[in-house]
Parts: structure tokens; sequence; C-alpha cells
């Protein structure tokens, strides 16, 4: 359904990306992990041109394009094919929970009103917060803020939803219920890339994960594969060193 | 000394005659320079690298000067030089002197306060943080959208404050209007004073009625940040 090719790119001298691929089938729930500075976040930036890729192609459905010359109308194509949720939420500060998902149906999408308004609290229902359409996101936890995050993704329907760290500025409470939403979400068959260290969640919903490191893809394979028996020195080193943190009980 | 009370009530009634030409230099001022000071502010935090450098140079300029030479400048200096171009190099029959002083009085205040005002918006941009532009494009909206309904609600919101002095301090400023013999209430209260030397008493006079309007400026937009900024309230409820 969708495919990348040879995806790189620079933040001045500093290569990120050094020839990334992805191919992705509809219903699948690709994690993609590794530390700091790997690229991951770029990478899956780079999926949605919130950045700019310096070589590269996509095949997505009906749209092929080279990433460095899309047109602005093949971006927006991709984008309202796409759905992006961020780390620190992002959420329309002046716009209530209802309003913030309503804006992409309504304005990007041309839904009537009131149509708008029926899939949006549809979805902020999925997502557990039917009792905050009125809300602005000043007056809402983290935890909930990240859900109207998701809520507004999955109100324009995406082709693919696409993560960026969801959980990583949540305090540990609230990230179970934001976990608990994706988890969801994955079970009802959506296509998800996400990008992420909650490592229990790779293990549990990830159809395929993908390890990467210095700007390019170490190993790839089921969850099982990696967590268990990984090929690469570099990945084991990795988890290894993450999956430790859970090793010991207090 | 004796303060002439009946001199100071006749003064307060002529400069209120003058009331009208300070608000509407001030009005038409702001109502002219902001829209251009928006786009200023934008084109300052966008790409474009030359339309950057003269904003920043043109607001530099305007800020490094005082008012009062920018008006010595552009109503006693430029004029002569335009009807030299006019007359002699262009030999146009244009009598540049009959131009109505209070277009050079817009143009001084316009220039100014498109200058104040590009910096206020620009700080107020950058209170938006960048990632719901990110978040708004992500969903499908084109950047004008995104700006039209995420960012510029917001930032509007946040420069309130600081337009408001922006107004209090032109509407201070066209007191300066005299200097281009424009009759506002300053222009008018010099007059009056002039005839029996009353200067201490006409002073007086338009201290309270700039009070008056500076007042009524603050509770204008008093009234507009309450209301203007629904989910603000919140935050701070």
């Amino acid at each position: 359904m969708l495919e990348v090719k040879n995806v790189q790119k620079s933040f001045g001298a500093n290569q990120v990306l050094k020839g990334v691929d992805l191919k992705v089938e509809k219903g699948d729930i690709i994690v993609i992990l590794g530390p700091s500075g790997s690229g991951k976040t770029t990478f899956l930036r780079c999926l949605n041109f919130l950045e700019r890729a310096d070589q590269g192609s996509m095949d997505f459905e009906d749209i092929h394009t080279e990433l460095k010359s899309a047109s602005k109308a093949t971006v927006n194509k991709v984008r309202k094919k796409t759905a992006f949720v961020f780390q620190n939420y992002n959420l329309f500060q002046n716009k209530t929970a209802l309003e913030n998902v309503m804006e992409g149906l309504v304005i990007a999408r041309k839904v009537p009103k009131k149509e708008a308004e029926e899939i949006a609290k549809k979805a902020l229902d999925k997502v557990g917060l039917s009792d905050r359409y009125d809300y602005y996101p000043s007056q809402l936890s983290g935890g909930q803020q990240q859900r109207v995050g998701i809520a507004r993704a999955i109100a324009v329907n995406p082709e693919v939803l696409l993560f960026d760290e969801p959980t990583s500025a949540l305090d540990p409470e609230l990230i179970g219920e934001v976990l608990a939403v994706m988890k969801k979400l994955a079970e009802e068959g959506a296509t998800m890339i996400v990008v992420t260290h909650e490592m229990s969640f790779a293990q549990e919903v990830a159809t395929k994960v993908i390890f990467m490191d210095g700007g390019v893809v170490v190993e790839e394979g089921s969850a099982e594969d990696i967590f268990t028996h990984p090929k690469e020195e570099r990945t084991s080193q990795f988890l290894h060193r993450v999956l430790r943190d859970y090793d010991y009980v207090i | 000394m004796r303060l002439d009370t009946e001199f100071m009530w006749e003064t307060f009634l002529d400069v209120l005659h003058g009331v009208p030409v300070t608000l509407k230099l001030t009005i038409i001022t702001l109502l002219v320079s902001a829209p251009i000071a928006f786009f200023m502010a934008l084109s300052r935090s966008g790409e474009g690298r030359i339309g950057r450098r003269i904003i920043t140079a043109y607001v530099s300029f305007i800020r490094g000067t005082p008012v009062v030479l920018q008006i010595l400048f552009l109503y006693s200096l430029l004029p002569t030089a335009l009807n030299y171009l006019i007359k002699v190099l262009l030999g146009l029959d244009f009598n540049i002197f009959n131009i109505n002083p209070i277009v050079y009085a817009y143009t001084v205040f316009i220039l100014n306060t498109m200058a104040v005002l590009s910096e206020v918006f620009r700080s107020a941009l950058s209170t938006v943080n960048h990632g719901q532009m990110e978040a708004a494009l992500s969903i499908g909206l084109t950047k004008r959208q995104a700006y039209l309904r995420i960012i510029i609600p917001q930032a509007l919101t946040a420069a309130l404050p600081n337009i408001c002095n922006t107004a209090v301090s032109l509407l201070k400023s066209t007191s300066l209007a005299f200097m281009m013999t424009v009759k506002d209430i300053t222009a008018i209260a010099k007059i009056d004073a002039s005839f029996g030397y009353n200067y201490l008493e006409a002073y007086l006079v338009i201290f309270f009625v700039y009070i008056l309007l500076c007042t009524l400026v603050q509770l204008v937009f008093h009234v507009l940040e309450r209301n203007v900024a629904s989910y603000k309230k919140l935050i701070t409820a």
C-alpha cells in the first residue's frame, strides 16, 4: 500500500537518514525502535512531508512521487491519506476538543458541519473522552490531550496513522491510557507506523519491528524475532540496555 | 498666582474640537499600519531573505530615530526636495506645499506605528508554537488556512496588551502633530494660550483631556481582551 525507498535527509552537514526503505501493507502495525538521534522521528516526518527529504521515492496507492520534488498538490494528497500524532500533542489551543477534531474534516475535507460533528464525537468517544467535548486543551491532562490528538488523527479516516513518540511527554501513569487506545485501534485493523520507546507495546502489538540506528535500518522482523533472537549485535545491545530497565522488581 | 478657571473652561470646550482630529489620527493610523505590519512580521519570520533584511533595516531605522526628527525631516526638508524634483526635474505644475499638512502627520505616524506593530506581531506570532502549524498541515489544512484559523487568532490574542500599549503611545505622540500645523488637541491649546500667555492653564486642561482619552483606549482594549480570549480566560481561571 505504501512503499518508500532510499529516503535520505541531511540537516546541514549532519546526515540523519542514509537511505531508509519501508514497505507497509494494509493493517500493518510497524514499530520503529532505536536510540535517540537514530533518525526515526525524521523518517516519520518525511513520510508526511513535515520534513522534506533530500532523496527517495514514494509509492502510496495511486501516488508515485519523488520525495524531494513532490508538488504542493501531491503533498496535500499524501497528507489527506495520512494523519500524524505528535509527541507534544500540538492541539489547537484556541479550539475545544471537539473543534480540534472537526477542523480537518470541515476545513480540509469540506465535510458538512453537522456530519463532521458526528464523526468527531464518535472519534472522541472511541478514545474515551465522551465527557470532554467542550474542554479546551489547557483544561485537559496530558493523557487526555494526547487522546484528543489521536481522535483528531483517526477522525479524518486516514489510510496510515503515524505516531511520533506519542507517550514520551506523558507521566508514567498516563501512558497506559494512551497505549490502550492505540492497541484498540490496532485491533480494529488500522494501519499504523509508530515510533516509540514502549517496548511492551512493540512486543504485544507490532506486526513488524524495525530497529534503526545511525540513519539506517539495522534490522527488521517480527516482534518475536527482534526481541528474542536479534541477528545484529547492535540490536541486541540496544534491547539489552532498554529492557534491563524492566528486569528488576522493587 | 491664580488659575484662570474661566479661561480653562473655554479652552476645554475649544480643545474638544481637536479630539476628533486626535482620534482620527490615532485610529486611522492604527487601521492602516496593522495589516501592513502583520505582513511585515510574517515575512520576517518567513523564508525570503531580502525582504527580511529590508524590513529589519526599516524597523531599526525608525526605532533608532526620534519622532520629532522624523517630523522635521518629513515635514520641513522633504517637501522642499520633492518640490525641486517635481518642478525643476520633471517640469510638472504641482505645488507640493498645497498638500494638507495632515497627510504628513499620517505619513509619519503610519511609518512609525508600522515599525512598532511589526515587532509586536512578530513576538506574538512566536508565542504560538510551531507544532500547531505542523498539526494543521498534517490534517490537510493549507498554510493559509492554518494561519487564518489557528495561528493568527492566538497571536492576536497574545498581541492585544502590546497593541493597547502601541495605541496609547501613538495617541500621545499625535500631540506632535502641532509641529505640522495640524489642529489637534495640543495645537488648539497652544493657540488659545498664546493670546494671554495662559500656558499653564491650557496645558493643565489638555493634560486632563489626554488622560481621559488614554483611559478610554485602555478600557476598550480591556473589554476586547476579556471577550476575544475565552480560551485564555480558562487558563488563568
